[in-house]
């Protein structure tokens, strides 16, 4: 079972250092926060969109694309009821739903979903190690970046227990079909429990393996090969800092905001 | 840490928040905690959308509240990353960074206020089983759950996503709901289980200073031992145990006692016992684990290549000792096949820049050919089979070229294909001069070994070579170990050493003027005894199925099984063994085809309904097991069909006293052994009163005397009438217990017949991958096919 979202290819994408890819990540986010005109931010995601497109990763949008269009579309519904206007668009029973409203629900939408769509380069085209690596040399600790990616690679064989814990509670008889609340969380303890049992039963043997294989908690991992900053990567740092100081020029003069 | 410090000081907060990091064992909780919230975040999802995609009423959710008032800071720490590694899958954003610290407060938030509410604090352990303590939960289920939803709700507001008074109350909903409903069952399960396992982390903390004082102080950690021995003068062993005796903290004898052993360069050498004999304990010696981080009392000296493994981080002596568990699986920490030996480079004491890229990748290319992994570098170890991720983790030890490989029963998950692989891979290392140890609970395939080292109750009782062991059968019955059948065969006939292996039985058999011969043969088969019913309970009509399209991992299968027969599935890993068993049960329906079992359609009939009919007993019986009593789990599935209460004591009864358990209804089963938790498994299907029952690798990871009481208790439910269905690899128990065998191959039926039928074809076996058992073999140099020792020992009779 893979579900990691890092797709296996050699694009230029790829290749530039993790640290230029979490700041870029930053810069992206930055961007997404500056502007809340729909237009501006359509353009913002068209753009992450070509990005993913350039990883060769379209197929991690297609897995998302269900929770993207919610997401847009909660918005639309949710922020009119949040945000006063001044150009009445609609009346519902009574209700006016404003033209400020409706454009700003539909900003956020796609922020979010520029943002999603920005996470979702970084996770295509970086390693869970890589990640982690690069965090650490970026400032995080060490033990802190092994633990997530220790985590990350755990979560698949999890799922793998869970199976099996369902189905061997099914073949017991445990009715999952059930269609109340109440009913499901009744069934609870008995898929949860044994996966937690099972997990903590590992946590000592899991500790002895990591310190048999020689990870040491408070000692320093050292990398066989430290990547540096190559042309690619300053390119990719000057054109992320010249468009995060453009928009901040734009916004501060007005543009990109309702 | 200042234990003076109330749990309200900021500087307590800091010592423990930053003290997860300085702890593998805490870090490896975190990262538990993380990855079980992340998993379990996705297919639980009770699917009432509150705010679709975004915010939904997750079960999930306790999971931070309950950890935290178990494990305090780790969970914390668990509950954040593990949200983080959620957003991995998908949905990583900004927000992400207010999910990790909302989550971070709703894990840390119980574990500070539990106790420490004055005189609204029950001030007693966290569970829920009076009045104060469900006031007490109660209060800090509110509070966490403030904390998390406001943190989160304020940073998403911040971000202009989402309008604070939207999302806060909807993620303070989820959480106080869960935390409410779940957490006090949960509690009740899960603490007397942590406690029992020293994992509690008012344990952990406790153990944990201790062992950062002792690093700190670098003081001998042994009583009794002298710093200045590097090496035993007696012995130019390279390992040399003297006098070696361990008590763990929490036990009443000692595990290991008063063992010496001296173990050459480049030896391969064999640690047999039954469970609990101490095998597993003096392996983690090697490398210093026992006593550093299994405590407890310990005395005596272990040096290896001249170092004391007592003297130095464990971390450390992982240039010079390789220790592969059991459970090969937990093992894997990388996301390739690269990663994972890169990882155990990078790791104290080897890079350091001694080794640049293409000494790595040379370093890397000698271990993978030795392992037989060239060429899958690239490939994520799930996406390897089973043979496969074994020897990657051996790989992962092996890159860092330490000269002693210690394994814990490195064979027991292996099919035979596997199994033949790794003993190819024992003698490349022992080619190479690696000194290897190793457990196992059986010593046919291991002829190649120098040396076998019988452990019983702590001390080594026997030590010689394998043909010894295997030619002395009361010696390895005497210590709970499988004795050779075939040297058996043998006793009472002959006042010389018995037979070692297949060749050896033959010419001992021709010295001794002794055949076998086909009407001797013919008597010594137990004739068939004509089954109570021919009725058929399953039918298989044409079956074909598929996880992935194109992929078929059955394909036209058809079959019926009658009433009372005994069947073994065969077959190599991926042959569609599992897949069968579940077709059932109605567990996998088939995308082509039909199984009807008892008259009823599986694709019309639910798994419920069909669990009356069949039990399925899997692997690994912690899947299943999740009640406070033995009572309550032989009771599940028996409740689950809708009976009385009195019918399910009854039942619970007659259950028990058929796995040989009766007396133990009040136990916890989590304290029981692992065969005795199997029994436990089989008790609560067999609850359920079926007609049918399927156990997948009954005997796995149980010793001898385990494995035999499991096969006994199969046979006399089979007498009694149930038709038993068996996966296994074992051929020796497919010959002493299946009347029939199903072979498996490519997702195709490659035999159907007798066992007999079956085993007297050895080349149909030898397609298969599989080997025939070493009694078979020597009946067939006359020409007949025989299965068991007794029918052996009937038919060899004087020329």
């Amino acid at each position: 079972m893979n579900l990691s979202l890092y797709v296996d290819e050699q694009t230029w994408l790829h290749r530039l250092d993790g640290r230029t890819k979490i700041l870029c990540l930053l810069g992206l986010f930055a961007l997404s926060l500056f502007f809340s005109d729909p237009v501006y931010l359509l353009g913002l995601t068209g753009g992450v969109l070509g990005l993913v497109i350039w990883a060769r990763s379209f197929s991690n949008v297609k897995k998302i694309w269900i929770l993207l269009a919610l997401l847009l579309v909660y918005n639309l519904v949710l922020w009119p009821f949040f945000v006063e206007g001044t150009i009445p668009l609609l009346t519902i029973g009574g209700l006016t739903i404003m033209q400020e409203g409706v454009l700003h629900g539909l900003g956020m939408g796609l922020r979010l979903n520029a943002m999603l769509i920005s996470g979702l380069v970084l996770l295509s085209t970086t390693a869970i190690e890589e990640f982690a690596e690069s965090s650490n040399r970026l400032g995080v600790p060490q033990s802190l970046g092994f633990c997530v990616s220790l985590a990350f690679r755990w979560v698949p064989n999890l799922l793998g227990s869970i199976g099996s814990v369902i189905q061997a509670q099914r073949s017991r008889g445990l009715d999952l079909q059930s269609k109340s609340l109440f009913g499901k969380i009744r069934q609870y303890p008995a898929l949860v429990v044994p996966l937690i049992g099972h997990t903590l039963r590992q946590t000592n043997l899991l500790a002895m393996a990591l310190e048999s294989k020689g990870f040491g908690p408070s000692q320093k991992r050292h990398p066989i090969v430290v990547s540096t900053m190559k042309g690619g990567d300053f390119l990719a740092l000057l054109a992320i800092v010249s468009l995060v100081i453009a928009s901040f020029w734009m916004r501060l003069h007005g543009y990109g905001s309702i | 840490m200042n234990p003076t410090l109330s749990r309200w000081n900021p500087r307590r907060w800091y010592w423990e928040l930053r003290h997860v990091w300085h702890d593998t064992r805490l870090l490896v909780l975190t990262a538990q905690i993380a990855a079980i919230y992340a998993a379990v975040l996705i297919p639980f999802k009770v699917g009432i959308p509150i705010i679709p995609g975004f915010v939904e009423l997750r079960p999930a959710n306790v999971i931070p509240i309950v950890s935290s008032l178990l494990f305090g800071p780790a969970a914390a720490w668990g509950a954040g990353i593990g949200n983080i590694i959620g957003d991995c899958f998908g949905t990583l954003g900004p927000a992400s960074l207010f999910g990790f610290l909302g989550n971070f407060l709703y894990g840390y938030v119980p574990y500070v206020l539990w106790g420490n509410l004055g005189w609204l604090s029950s001030g007693k352990e966290p569970t829920v089983r009076s009045w104060r303590q469900g006031l007490e939960y109660l209060i800090i289920c509110v509070v966490a759950a403030i904390a998390c939803a406001a943190t989160i709700g304020w940073g998403v507001e911040l971000l202009g996503l989402l309008p604070f008074w939207l999302l806060t109350p909807a993620i303070f909903f989820n959480n106080l709901v869960m935390g409410l409903i779940l957490g006090p069952p949960l509690l009740l399960f899960l603490y007397p289980r942590v406690k029992q396992w020293n994992l509690l982390y008012s344990d952990l903390a406790l153990e944990s200073s201790e062992r950062l004082r002792r690093d700190n102080i670098a003081t001998p950690l042994t009583d009794g031992f002298d710093p200045s021995t590097q090496f035993p003068s007696t012995s130019s062993a390279f390992v040399s145990i003297q006098d070696l005796t361990f008590r763990p903290t929490h036990a009443s004898h000692p595990v290991l006692h008063n063992i010496s052993l001296h173990i050459q360069r480049g030896e391969l050498m064999v640690l047999m016992g039954r469970s609990g004999s101490g095998k597993s304990t003096l392996c983690y010696a090697m490398n210093g684990l026992v006593p550093q981080f299994v405590q407890g009392d310990f005395v005596g000296t272990i040096t290896v290549e001249g170092h004391s493994t007592t003297q130095s981080p464990v971390w450390e002596q992982a240039n010079r000792v390789g220790l592969v568990f059991q459970d090969f699986e937990t093992q894997l920490v990388s996301t390739n096949v690269e990663t994972e030996l890169r990882y155990a480079l990078e790791s104290h004491g080897v890079a350091r820049g001694f080794l640049n890229e293409e000494g790595f990748r040379h370093q890397m290319q000698e271990t993978l050919d030795l392992v037989g992994l060239a060429g899958l570098e690239r490939r994520d170890p799930f996406s390897l089979s089973g043979g496969q991720r074994q020897r990657l983790v051996v790989a992962s030890v092996l890159v860092r070229e330490p000269q002693l490989m210690v394994m814990d029963q490195p064979l027991t998950d292996l099919d035979p294909a596997g199994r033949a692989r790794f003993l190819q891979l024992l003698d490349q290392l022992k080619a190479k001069g690696v000194t290897v140890i190793l457990t196992e609970h059986g010593m046919e395939d291991l002829m190649q070994a120098d040396r076998v080292c019988v452990l019983d109750q702590g001390e080594i009782i026997w030590q010689g070579p394998p043909h010894d062991m295997l030619s002395q059968p009361d010696l390895a019955k005497h210590h709970g170990l499988n004795p050779y059948t075939l040297a058996e065969c043998f006793q009472g006939h002959t006042t010389k050493a018995l037979p070692a292996t297949v060749e050896e039985a033959w010419q001992l058999a021709d010295d001794l003027g002794l055949t076998v011969t086909a009407s001797q043969a013919s008597e010594s088969i137990p004739s068939k005894i004509p089954l109570p019913s021919l009725a058929t309970v399953i039918e298989v009509k044409n079956v074909s199925v598929q996880y992935q399209p194109g992929v078929p991992v059955l394909s036209g299968v058809s079959l019926s099984i009658q009433a009372g027969e005994f069947v073994a599935i065969l077959g190599q890993n991926g042959s569609g063994k599992s897949t069968m068993a579940k077709l059932f049960n109605g567990l996998l329906l088939p995308d082509e085809g039909q199984v009807i079992i008892m008259g009823h359609d599986t694709r019309h009939t639910g798994v419920g309904q069909l669990s009356s009919i069949v039990g399925h007993v899997f692997q690994n019986p912690d899947h299943q097991i999740f009640a406070e009593t033995v009572r309550k789990e032989v009771a599940f599935g028996a409740q689950n069909a809708g009976c009385s209460s009195e019918e399910c004591e009854a039942r619970v009864g007659e259950a028990l006293e058929a796995v040989g358990l009766t007396g133990a209804e009040d136990q916890d089963p989590f304290s029981l052994t692992k065969g005795e938790r199997q029994r436990v498994a089989v008790a609560s299907i067999i609850a359920a009163k079926p007609s049918i029952l399927i156990v997948d690798e009954p005997t796995t990871g149980l010793d001898a005397e385990e494995s035999a009481r499991m096969m006994t208790m199969m046979r006399t439910l089979n007498q009694q009438g149930h038709t038993i269905i068996m996966i296994t690899h074992d051929m020796g128990l497919v010959a002493n217990y299946a009347s029939r065998c199903i072979l498996l191959q490519h997702g195709k039926i490659l035999a159907d017949g007798s066992t007999r039928e079956i085993f007297s074809d050895p080349e149909l076996i030898q397609s298969a991958s599989l080997t025939l058992p070493a009694i078979t073999r020597f009946s067939q140099r006359w020409g007949v096919t025989l299965l068991t020792m007794e029918e052996v020992r009937k038919a060899l009779q004087p020329l």
